[in-house]
């Protein structure tokens, strides 16, 4: 007996990085040469794994594109304050400077009782009627605006000031609408959230299902694979490869499918924007989005197929 | 290297069939060994179980004096690649080669291309079938077949080879080229054990012969030639020129 030698006589063989490539390369080969063999069950499982994953993906783009429109529709709310007509000049500045030290407030914009006199002269034709007039009848205001993440109770504390502030008429609280968008934002994220985990367990169990399947075709070469000596990761690699492949193939679906969406909501959606004076501009759809949905649909596939080898390789019976 | 020990193994099945009882035998390095009994007898759970496809019930097999049946599943792919097996059903993949059934074992091992292609074709020399190694296994003789089972066995030049029931599908003449096969391969080192229950066929080929029944040792009978021991070449003699009788 020569110690530790002598005790393990079949050492673990560890095999180098070439030898490691050479197998996956020829591994790779088979999975093509399989997927390709069975074109049309492939094609099903891609288009199965397409749809799973077009709706959740779908999705989180309309929200991206709600998103960025209400951004771009200066959907921010604040308040609105006007003053008395007899207001001391300097109030709407005094109270400009106080709701600025607010940290909740993104910026103020004053306008005095003759700014809004110049703007509606420019803006309307009324200018004669407005010439008749002895005093200026426009009042004085200002519009806070707030700052990126506030919530509806800074508004409240900022409603607050201002009402209580010198020569304020009226103040009007654009705070329905900021509560609206919050619980629309919240209602489309947490159905996203909940459609994305319910169809991404479809996707699981949808190449789980078909490397199961696979796994069944091979079984006699997986007995003999054991049987000399493979181990388990060596017999498992084939049917990860299945799984990258699968959910790959459905991304690739998935990426169509959605395009194809776009396309077919496209025109209709330039008219309803149109009304509403605005052009189409749908964000989103870029290489970011889709690498990261390649990559969800990869690991999506790479799971169910491990799912299927720990189901159906843990207790495989040699002969 | 290539001792075989049984200690007392017990084998009892969920039904609660005794497979092998109390079993104690052992194999020296090179040597050459046959099991027999009728079907049933506990020849194949004997295979079976040094092969680690099943564990005993009770009891230690030891090779190289480690017991195999504690082996954790994660060294028992590195035992299995130092022993070669056959079987009456020869386990050929129908969708590849001959030349890539018998090069199966060297991909496990991750060898290169190369020295792949020089082992198997020494393999299928061995056997014969170097000019059949681009079919694919059906357009084979069930003879041929087995001996492209034999090749894949001994590609990785296992220390023991063992089989079970090698020569069931074939005519006398066809086994005798097989048992053969496996002669050559105890002479040059190799523990061999085969298990078969033509009982005419193995006597007839003067080596250790164990008889089982009902998962016991009946009887031991050593090689007719006493120089059974390790590597020793054998007089094939004797044995060549009688066929025994038909059944």
């Amino acid at each position: 007996m020569r110690g530790k030698a002598a005790r393990d006589p079949w050492p673990r063989q560890r095999a180098g990085l070439l030898a490691l490539g050479r197998d996956h390369r020829r591994i790779v080969g088979e999975t093509g040469h399989f997927v390709a063999e069975r074109l049309g069950t492939s094609l099903l499982v891609w288009l199965l794994v397409g749809i799973a994953l077009a709706l959740p993906a779908g999705l989180f783009l309309l929200q991206q594109n709600l998103a960025a429109m209400t951004g771009a529709w200066e959907g921010r709310p604040g308040l609105s304050v006007y003053f008395e007509l007899d207001a001391a000049s300097g109030a709407p500045d005094a109270l400009a400077d106080a709701l600025t030290r607010h940290g909740a407030v993104a910026d103020v914009t004053v306008v005095s009782a003759d700014e809004a006199l110049a703007e509606f002269r420019r803006y309307t034709d009324l200018a004669d009627a407005l010439d008749m007039l002895d005093d200026n009848p426009l009042p004085a205001s200002l519009r806070a605006t707030l700052a990126r993440g506030a919530g509806p109770e800074d508004l409240d504390a900022l409603a607050a000031l201002a009402e209580e502030a010198e020569g304020v008429a009226e103040v009007v609280v654009e705070k329905t609408w900021l509560e609206r968008v919050t619980d629309i934002t919240r209602v489309v994220s947490r159905l996203g959230a909940m459609l994305a985990a319910l169809f991404g367990l479809g996707a699981v169990l949808i190449t789980a299902t078909s490397v199961r399947l696979a796994i069944e075709a091979r079984l006699e070469e997986l007995r003999v694979l054991k049987l000399v000596g493979a181990t388990d990761a060596q017999i498992r690699r084939p049917f990860l490869y299945f799984g990258l492949v699968y959910g790959l193939g459905g991304g690739l679906v998935a990426a169509m499918l959605i395009s194809i969406g776009i396309l077919v909501i496209e025109g209709p959606l330039t008219d309803l924007l149109g009304s509403y004076g605005r052009e189409l501009e749908l964000a989103g759809f870029d290489f970011i989005f889709l690498g990261g949905l390649f990559l969800l649909a990869a690991l999506l596939g790479v799971g169910g197929a491990l799912v299927a080898a720990r189901q159906r390789l843990g207790d495989l019976e040699i002969l | 290297m290539g001792q075989i020990e049984f200690h007392q193994v017990t084998k009892r099945f969920d039904n609660g069939q005794e497979g092998l009882k109390e079993l104690t035998a052992s194999f020296d390095t090179g040597s050459m060994t046959f099991l027999t009994g009728h079907s049933g007898a506990g020849k194949s759970t004997f295979l079976k179980l040094l092969l680690c496809l099943d564990r005993p019930t009770r009891g230690q097999i030891l090779v190289n004096g480690v017991n195999v049946t504690q082996l954790s599943g994660r060294r028992l792919p590195y035992y299995r690649q130092h022993l070669g097996a056959v079987f009456q059903d020869h386990h050929l993949l129908a969708n590849r080669s001959v030349f890539e059934n018998v090069a199966l074992p060297l991909r496990v091992v991750g060898l290169k291309p190369r020295d792949i292609a020089r082992r198997v074709r020494a393999a299928l020399t061995r056997v014969g079938l170097l000019s059949k190694e681009g079919l694919f296994p059906r357009y084979l003789s069930t003879g041929e077949q087995q001996r492209v089972g034999i090749a894949r066995a001994v590609v990785t030049r296992p220390k023991i080879l063992l089989a079970d029931e090698p020569t069931g599908n074939l005519d006398p003449e066809l086994s005798r080229d097989i048992m053969d096969l496996f002669r050559q391969f105890h002479q040059i080192g190799t523990t061999v054990v085969v298990a078969s229950h033509d009982r005419d066929l193995i006597e007839s080929m003067g080596m250790r012969i164990i008889e089982l029944s009902q998962g016991s040792i009946v009887s031991d009978t050593p090689g007719a030639a006493a120089s059974a021991v390790a590597g020793a070449p054998d007089t094939d003699g004797g044995d060549d020129g009688e066929p025994d009788h038909a059944r």
